[in-house]
């Protein structure tokens, strides 16, 4: 009979799948020969960017290939043929766009569209908007896209709010979105900036993100998306940069800041005076980093007892703040700042975080053990009052290290740094010289260690330090007395120099071996 | 012409509902020879679709020969627009048109007017939806029917709360999205859908071992859920009542969430062109593996005739010819009463209606695709399913909509399901250009549907019934007999296996193929991209 059907079985299909794949493997080799022999030749011509081009459309991910009809490209402006660019150019987006529908995430084919973009004198960027548009139409989450958008916007500068309610759209659609969010999160600050306050963000708009935020973090807790957008959110609160302490001793001066500077900030925003005389000298920092939180002084001045010592900083809103000091001992002097770690909300977003905490509570009530929701009231407490809300902070953490063992770790640094801001606020009122940890948690890390670099005296025994933390004592410019004794210490071998009179590292016990050679090594007495 | 057609086939299939011509493509696809035959000019019998003219005729028919539509009673089709528009309100709408008013006025329908646009409709007689993960997507995927067949996603469930129309929040997206539920309640949805999807066997038996005989209403309530997510979930997710069995509601609620995601923000799929598409679908496949087609064709008799070895073989008399086969498959409204053991019970009837209105009952951005699930107004009556469908799915003229109705008969359709739609509709008739906030209804149908849904067993094991279309939302029952029904012809045999594409077919006189294509010059080969 005639035409009647008959089906391929798998055997045959497969035969025919591998025969075709050995034979556009054979096409594949042979033009990559080719196109290799042509570079190797200089034969920069249209038949190497049609050669390449064949390629790419169905390999977009071949570099290589990209960077030839690049260079082939270069060589046509260069050799003025000028006439036929805007075409070469249309066609190379063309090709593109060809690729990207065969792979949407080929990095070289956005990069060679950004490439010509950028190198064409008459790029149509609403055009390039929408394909943006349909390509996130069609994968919302595609990173490449976003990305690319953000170059396109930069280029064209499209209404902000037509971006921003872009984002709204797609985080509608789906809010699992990273890349959405934070295109949002960039957007907000530059469409919304609080003008008169000076916060990042306009009230009204700042509780309204809030809101949307909330909204999806209560519908799908477990998606971290809309979490790392209501912390930043959260933390988008207004900082300056201020001093915190400063130590003059005969030798060197430090001065540590609460957040990290430049050696310029340091060398012109700040002045030590004594006796009405500038102290003169070259700061640097001592870890030699660029920006640091603690930066050293060298100087020539004599300190004597009797010297009346003073500094002066030129803050962020013009003012000039002056800090003096006190006499520590002999010939040291120390001048404190008042500190501060409140993060300073506008009233109006105050009001919606109390609110959510609330809501929280409510859920809470109704399921106890759920990680989110306790982490989530947990932050709200210690945002809108750390001072007040400390000892129920503390509580939850301890509940969350339990009912969240894989991210114990976490909790156990939040409760060192948050219970360490607790403590300073009281250390900063006491004129001691000495710091020690004075609450009951064991301390996992030492956060704002350079509030305490004016210590003599620092007792960190007892706590869960390990050898990792070594490198940061070395903000401790002015220790003398350093405990780390039951820690849980296994080498010494990234242990700063300091100029130490005794080290205490009794407890340690995987540390046997190493002290005797440290001993010997060291001009200070070592306690094991 | 007769004589063209062969007397003997191994299956006849009568009736072209959704059972028979999904048996039709099983049968046919895995080699049987297969005759299809249906008594009227055209396909799908009680599930067919028609345009206005067709719909006009088989209205005729049930009117005046209610003997040929047993199934079909209380038929009662209303106007509510004028045979023709008056000429001055004509020119009126023009010369509107003529001011420079950017929006065109509303068109204005008469009766004439639905006969000259009458190609533009297809109205189902049993409108169904697809569930995007259930048998039948599944079905269709699996067999390469889907090819036949084009989908709209419907883009919304909606349900009546506080006496109005609200969106019904079922995916992630629009819990995310609603401002209708707080934020606790969000939570406890998310968690309450989450967790019925999430349950396997033996935490479900867990879970409800003490809700056996207890309705999903009191457990939704034991949950702490608020009563507006009760009835979300109750009546709009799970398509209940207030005595809805925990179980069934828990297991209606899975099917649902399990089907989001997959096409669209809904779980539910539309046919283009009408639920009465899918029928053809298959009946398409059976031809194209050989299947033999006739319409028109009644059927006067049928006999069981038992030839030696204990072999059956089925005679039927139709248009003075007698066709054998070994297997007759037959729609319970073409089936003679004798053939079929025992009479099957009474069931529920159904009652139906359908409404072509000028806009749909709830504005939205793009045209909706509409389920709306109306929960019982009290408790002796029942859930009302309506599904909307606009323009964009092939089912009326621009600027209409339909919108069926379907529950169980309690007094007849009009008394069940009027009193819902002048909730949803403006029934008054009158000016159609006045702006209103409920669309005007321009037409009307009422009418109630034998429940033949029950599967029904025949007189001998040769005879196959297949019953009619049931309330129900979706095609899931038709599809689980049909393959029982396959499985009784062809034990053994696969149901509906893949069928090919056409670049996988050989055809037989391609078999000997010529000499292996030679490259002449490898030059000339170079061209070819990889692909």
């Amino acid at each position: 009979m005639h035409g009647r059907v008959k089906v391929r079985t798998t055997e045959e299909e497969k035969a025919r799948k591998e025969k075709e794949r050995q034979e556009k493997l054979k096409v594949f080799e042979h033009a990559m020969q080719k196109i290799q022999q042509k570079r190797k030749d200089a034969e920069y011509d249209k038949d190497l960017l049609d050669l390449t081009g064949k390629v790419l459309s169905s390999n977009p991910d071949i570099y290589t290939l990209w960077n030839i009809r690049r260079e082939i490209l270069k060589i046509f402006k260069k050799n003025n043929e000028t006439e036929e660019l805007p075409q070469q150019y249309d066609a190379e987006l063309h090709l593109t766009e060809y690729c990207l529908k065969t792979n949407p995430k080929s990095y070289g084919a956005w990069h060679q569209r950004e490439w010509v973009l950028t190198t064409r004198n008459d790029p149509d960027w609403q055009k390039e908007l929408s394909l943006c548009n349909m390509y996130l139409k069609l994968d919302e989450r595609n990173f490449h896209t976003w990305d690319y958008r953000r170059f396109v916007v930069s280029k064209c500068n499209p209404s902000l709010k037509d971006e921003f309610d872009f984002t709204t759209d797609k985080l509608y659609d789906n809010f699992s979105n990273y890349s959405a969010w934070h295109y949002r999160s960039k957007i907000l600050v530059a469409l919304y900036p609080d003008l008169e306050g000076g916060r990042p963000i306009e009230d009204i708009h700042h509780k309204q993100e809030l809101k949307i935020v909330q909204s999806a973090a209560f519908t799908d807790p477990d998606d971290t998306s809309a979490w790392f957008y209501q912390r930043w959110l959260l933390g988008a609160v207004k900082t300056t940069t201020k001093v915190v302490v400063y130590v003059v001793t005969p030798v060197k001066i430090t001065i540590a800041f609460n957040k990290y500077v430049e050696h310029k900030y340091v060398g012109s925003k700040i002045r030590i005076f004594c006796n009405n005389n500038l102290v003169k000298g070259e700061w640097f920092s001592c870890t030699k980093n660029q920006f640091d939180v603690l930066w050293i002084l060298k100087h020539d001045t004599v300190i004597t007892e009797n010297d009346v010592i003073k500094m002066e900083y030129d803050m962020e809103d013009g003012n000039i703040q002056t800090i003096l000091s006190v006499k520590l001992n002999t010939n040291t002097y120390v001048g404190k700042n008042e500190i501060s770690f409140e993060r300073k909300y506008s009233k109006p977003v105050v009001e919606e975080l109390t609110t959510q905490l609330l809501a929280c509570r409510q859920l809470l009530a109704m399921e106890p053990d759920n990680k989110w929701t306790l982490l989530t009231t947990t932050v709200f407490l210690h945002c809108i009052d750390a001072k007040q809300n400390h000892k129920e902070v503390i509580k939850n953490l301890h509940t969350l290290k339990t009912i969240d063992k894989l991210r114990a770790g976490y909790y156990d640094d939040l409760l060192t740094k948050w219970s360490i801001e607790d403590q300073l606020s009281m250390d900063y009122v006491n004129d001691s010289d000495c710091f020690k940890i004075m609450f009951k948690d064991k301390i996992t890390s030492l956060p704002h260690l350079q509030y305490y670099s004016y210590c003599e005296t620092v007792d960190l025994s007892n706590q869960n330090l390990t050898s990792n933390i070594l490198p940061s004592l070395i903000i401790l410019q002015h220790c003398k007395k350093l405990s780390l004794e039951n820690n849980k210490l296994k080498t010494l071998s990234n242990l700063p120099n300091l100029n130490l009179e005794v080290i205490n590292l009794k407890g340690n016990t995987e540390l046997a071996q190493e002290v005797e050679l440290f001993k010997k090594k060291c001009n200070y007495t070592v306690i094991y | 012409m007769d004589d063209d057609l062969p007397t003997d086939f191994q299956v006849i299939v009568v009736g072209t509902g959704m059972v028979e011509s999904i048996v039709a493509a099983a049968c046919s696809r895995i080699g049987k020879n297969v005759l299809h035959l249906d008594s009227s000019d055209h396909y799908g019998g009680l599930w067919a679709s028609y345009n206005f003219d067709g719909l006009q005729k088989f209205i005729k028919e049930v009117n005046e020969n209610p003997k040929r539509q047993v199934q079909v009673y209380n038929l009662a089709e209303k106007w509510y627009i004028e045979k023709e528009l008056p000429q001055e309100e004509n020119k009126e709408g023009e010369e509107k048109a003529e001011d420079a008013k950017p929006e065109p006025p509303k068109k204005l329908w008469s009766q004439t007017n639905f006969a000259s646009e009458y190609r533009k409709f297809n109205i189902d007689m049993t409108p169904k939806l697809l569930f995007s993960r259930g048998p039948l997507v599944e079905l269709l995927i699996s067999s390469n029917i889907a090819r036949y067949a084009e989908f709209r996603c419907v883009t919304r469930v909606l349900t009546w709360l506080n006496d109005r129309l609200m969106p019904v929040p079922c995916s992630r997206a629009d819990v995310f999205a609603t401002e209708a539920v707080g934020i606790v309640e969000k939570r406890q949805l998310m968690k309450m859908l989450t967790s019925i999807v999430g349950y396997n066997e033996e935490e479900m038996q867990n879970e409800f071992k003490d809700w056996n005989e207890k309705s999903f209403k009191e457990y939704l309530t034991h949950k702490g859920l608020t009563p507006n997510l009760i009835h979300y979930v109750l009546f709009a997710i799970a398509g209940g009542t207030n005595n809805m069995p925990c179980l069934e509601g828990v297991k209606e609620c899975k099917k649902f969430l399990m089907s989001l995601g997959r096409y669209g923000n809904t779980p539910f799929l539309w046919p283009m062109y009408g639920s009465g598409e899918l029928p053809q679908c298959f009946c398409r496949l059976c031809a194209v593996f050989g299947g033999v087609y006739c319409l028109n064709r009644p059927i006067d008799k049928v006999e069981t005739k038992t030839i030696d070895e204990g072999k059956t073989v089925v005679t039927i008399e139709s248009k003075s010819k007698t066709l054998n086969c070994d297997h007759l498959v037959i729609g319970i409204n073409e089936c003679p009463k004798d053939l079929i053991s025992p009479e099957p019970a009474e069931g529920c009837d159904i009652s139906k209606a359908v409404f072509i209105t000028n806009g749909t009952i709830m504005k939205s951005e793009k045209e909706p695709l509409t389920l709306l699930r109306f929960p019982p107004i009290t408790d002796d009556d029942n859930a009302v399913t309506v599904l909307e469908v606009g323009p964009a799915t092939g089912s009326c003229p621009k600027g209409l909509f339909v919108v069926y109705f379907i529950t169980n008969k309690v007094k007849d359709a009009e008394s069940d399901l009027l009193p819902i739609a002048e909730k949803i509709f403006d029934m008054s008739g009158g000016d159609q250009s006045a702006e209103s906030e409920k669309p005007k209804c321009l037409w009307s149908l009422f009418y109630n549907v034998k429940d033949t849904s029950a599967p029904v067993d025949s007189m001998n094991d040769s005879v196959h019934v297949c019953s009619g279309p049931d309330a129900g939302l979706d095609f899931d029952r038709a599809v689980e007999q049909a393959e029982q029904i396959f499985k009784k012809i062809c034990p053994g045999e696969e149901f509906l296996p893949r069928a090919p594409d056409p670049e996988e077919i050989v055809f037989e006189d391609d078999v000997t193929h010529g000499p292996e294509f030679q490259r002449e010059h490898e030059e000339e080969a170079e061209g070819d991209a990889p692909k």
